[in-house]
């Protein structure tokens, strides 16, 4: 593949545990770090706890239009968005004259699985409509086009834990065969009783907080949230005399065609996603200056993971952001990319949190506390059910 | 955007049968293609009729043994791929360069809900595992990956009834930017007993046909299946099930589709009112104009099946006639449709209920 023109960044919105914008995050990443505990917002019967990174601040959807009862993944999706916008400084005025799109990915956000309806329907009752009429009002690409009154594309990407890199990389490349001026592209993902008794299920949930590309890691800890990135063609941020933050300059990925919910051992997939993101780039891996991985801190994830960082980028920076977000599933792509960006920005990467002794298994380590940074791109990986891998290459500024 | 991207092969599953022989036949020999099931209503239990799918024909491309843990959702996309693929004569061929594009407006229902009947029946601690990898909404284009040996991209949109063209554009623009050889692009969607009673909460009894052109009565009958394509980038200025020559998602609130004269237009209405309404208008354009539901019956991915009849017509080189018992109000529409369709490009338009809509153009020629 050729390389393709980079495609611009002209704003960020950003919430998660960590904080309520893209700044707050990592205010708390480098100073503070909010660390996992137990869910407040549903209760379960499992004998341990498992801590998630939880909002527990009210979200505030004041300056929003919605009046519709919409599900807690879309109210994160729509406050990341308005942030974006504001970030952008575009105006309704301005998206209304352009092409604009919306590409959101997400996994809790299209499920049509409350729980309350279904027991009630179960014992014979006759359960109220709204949670499904909440949950039909809720598409997170619909709800952001709505709310905006966009009228380009809209598109909720399903691909599990890697929808919100490839949300981005499918909006980038709307942007760069013209189908949209301007893309409102991220993920979002609210916690859920659902998925915590499922990954619990699973066995890949960590009693302790996540401890990615750690030799005693046990399972990742769910966490919620939400980033939206605006993708701009060159043409409008142009026209607009407007700065980009940053560029998204290639995007790649790849089926294991493996196994639903485990990675390939040898890698495969990912090194196949990499490797056409790094083609799409036109950057070599020696100009890369950190990697932020997908480390969710299960054993197989990292296992793969890292022994993948280790043959590409041999001694290059990497970290996972987990530790500071946990796995926010559909959004986790998204917050990835976002923190990448903000990290390249203030050229600085925070220690892998959660990480204290190095795994035989693995070649390299992650790092171990805040470092300085000098270089121009990173690359944001994801991992996910399905076997799907998706990476994205970013850069800070125009070569 | 005239993409020039070719339909080399058609495989779909629904009440009518699998295959594109089975929908070519029900295209020419119309029936009723629905089954009774009982739902529970707060009326107490009632029967309606759906349009199901039935996937036994899949252990004619995998073994039962291997077929054990896949559910019916991924069942119906697996023989949807099978059969695209078989169609295209493309069953033997290296995957590597393939990309798997899935389109679906819910997802796994059954297995959703067995999920939460794990939890419900045993406890949290004990919710089942297989369940809830298989409840994830990409687990239909995991397991076609997995069996097709498919290592190219992968994936899984869900946007209701824009589902099928949102994805179709993923589709055309992976195949321009030259980033796969080609694409198995699909739409499936279940029917189960809870979407049963929502529906019947919703909107009552509606009676046993699907009025596609009765625009002031509810009558849409749930529907479950898979349609799907092998699409590649053609150098040939031909192709026997034509080409995408154009995509579009969009709302009304930017100003109504517009299908341009000269065009054939195939209109996704289902029997409901509320979306029903919105393609009145184009009644009294001068165009030729039909509705296919009734043979699949009202599901999110329906535009895909929509799609697969055009091709098939193009294939033909006319288009099928629907019978008069399926709401059509004004005759000479009906005879327009029994022209030829020479090199005029068939538009599939899909209206949502929140006035988004998606349209899908095929021509006979690049």
């Amino acid at each position: 593949m050729k390389p393709g023109n980079p495609v611009a960044v002209s704003g960020i919105g950003c919430l998660c545990a960590q904080g309520i914008n893209l700044s707050a995050c990592m205010d708390s990443v480098f100073n503070r770090r909010q660390k996992p505990a137990p869910p407040v917002g549903f209760s379960s019967s499992h004998p341990v706890s498992y801590p998630v990174f939880e909002i527990l601040t009210d979200l505030d959807l004041s300056g929003l239009d919605t009046k519709k009862e919409i599900l807690r993944t879309s109210q994160l999706a729509l406050i990341a968005a308005q942030d974006a916008i504001v970030d952008s400084g575009l105006t309704p005025e301005l998206l209304a004259k352009k092409k604009v799109g919306v590409c959101i990915g997400t996994t809790v956000g299209s499920a049509l699985n409350n729980e309350e309806f279904y027991r009630s329907y179960r014992e014979g009752k006759h359960p109220d409509m709204l949670p499904i009429k909440r949950f039909l009002n809720s598409n997170p690409a619909s709800c952001i086009a709505e709310e905006f009154k966009l009228s380009g594309p809209c598109q909720t990407v399903v691909n599990a834990c890697s929808s919100g890199s490839d949300a981005i990389g499918t909006a980038a490349s709307w942007i760069r065969s013209g189908v949209c001026d301007i893309v409102l592209a991220g993920g979002a993902d609210e916690l859920s009783r659902i998925t915590y008794n499922g990954f619990i299920s699973l066995m890949i949930t960590d009693s302790k907080p996540c401890r990615p590309f750690d030799r005693n890691r046990n399972g990742l800890n769910l966490g919620e949230g939400s980033a939206i990135l605006v993708l701009e063609s060159e043409s409008t941020l142009h026209e607009r005399e407007q700065k980009s933050r940053a560029f998204i300059y290639g995007y790649g990925s790849a089926s294991d065609a493996y196994h639903l919910t485990a990675p390939k051992p040898d890698g495969e997939g990912l090194r196949k996603a990499l490797s056409e993101a790094m083609a799409a780039s036109g950057v070599a891996a020696g100009d890369i200056a950190f990697i932020n991985a997908h480390g969710t801190g299960t054993r197989d994830n990292d296992r793969v993971e890292g022994n993948v960082i280790g043959t590409v980028f041999q001694s290059i920076p990497f970290f996972s952001n987990k530790g500071y977000t946990g796995h926010t599933l559909g959004a986790a792509g998204a917050i990835g990319a976002a923190f990448t960006i903000a990290c390249l920005e203030n050229q600085r990467v925070p220690a892998n949190a959660g990480f204290k002794e190095e795994d035989p298994e693995l070649s390299i380590s992650p790092t171990t506390f805040p470092s300085e940074i000098s270089g121009s791109f990173a690359v944001s990986e994801s991992l996910a059910f399905g076997g799907n891998n998706a990476v994205l290459v970013l850069g800070k500024e125009r070569l | 955007m005239n993409s020039g991207i070719a339909i080399n092969g058609v495989g779909v599953v629904g009440g009518f049968g699998y295959g594109i022989s089975a929908l070519g036949l029900a295209l020419k020999r119309p029936e009723r293609f629905t089954e009774n099931v009982t739902i529970q209503t707060s009326d107490g239990p009632h029967t309606v009729p759906v349009y199901l799918a039935d996937t036994s024909q899949l252990t004619n491309y995998l073994p039962k043994r291997a077929l054990r843990r896949i559910d019916h959702y991924s069942r119906m996309a697996l023989l949807g791929a099978f059969l695209a693929l078989e169609d295209a004569g493309e069953l033997e061929s290296d995957r590597k360069r393939m990309g798997v594009i899935i389109a679906t407006g819910y997802g796994a229902l059954h297995t959703s809900f067995d999920f939460m009947d794990s939890v419900i029946d045993f406890g949290d601690p004990l919710a089942s595992p297989t369940l809830f990898s298989n409840s994830v909404h990409n687990a239909a284009a995991a397991h076609v990956s997995i069996f097709l040996k498919a290592t190219g991209p992968s994936l899984t949109v869900s946007q209701f009834e824009m589902s099928i063209p949102s994805a179709l554009i993923s589709a055309v623009s992976w195949l321009e930017q030259g980033r796969v050889d080609s694409v198995l692009f699909g739409g499936v969607d279940e029917y189960c007993d809870v979407l049963g009673y929502c529906l019947h909460q919703f909107f009552g009894y509606n009676g046993n046909d699907i009025k596609p052109f009765d625009f002031e009565r509810q009558s849409a009958i749930a529907g479950e299946g898979a349609a799907f394509f092998l699409l590649s980038r053609s150098k040939k200025t031909d192709s026997s099930y034509g080409f995408i020559e154009n995509v579009k998602v969009s709302s009304m609130v930017n100003g109504e589709p517009v299908i341009p004269e000269g065009s054939i237009l195939f209109i996704g209405a289902d029997g409901h009112v509320q979306c029903g309404r919105r393609y009145e208008r184009f009644l009294s354009e001068d165009l030729p104009l039909t509705a296919y539901s009734p043979l699949y019956g009202s599901m999110p991915v329906g535009p895909g099946f929509d799609m697969a009849v055009a091709a098939l017509s193009i294939r033909s080189g006319r288009l099928f006639v629907i019978p008069d018992n399926m709401g059509i109000k004004n005759q000479s529409k009906s005879e327009l449709i029994t022209q030829k369709i020479d090199s005029r490009p068939i538009y599939c338009l899909k209206i949502g209920p929140g006035g988004g809509y998606g349209m899908i153009a095929l021509t006979s020629i690049k």
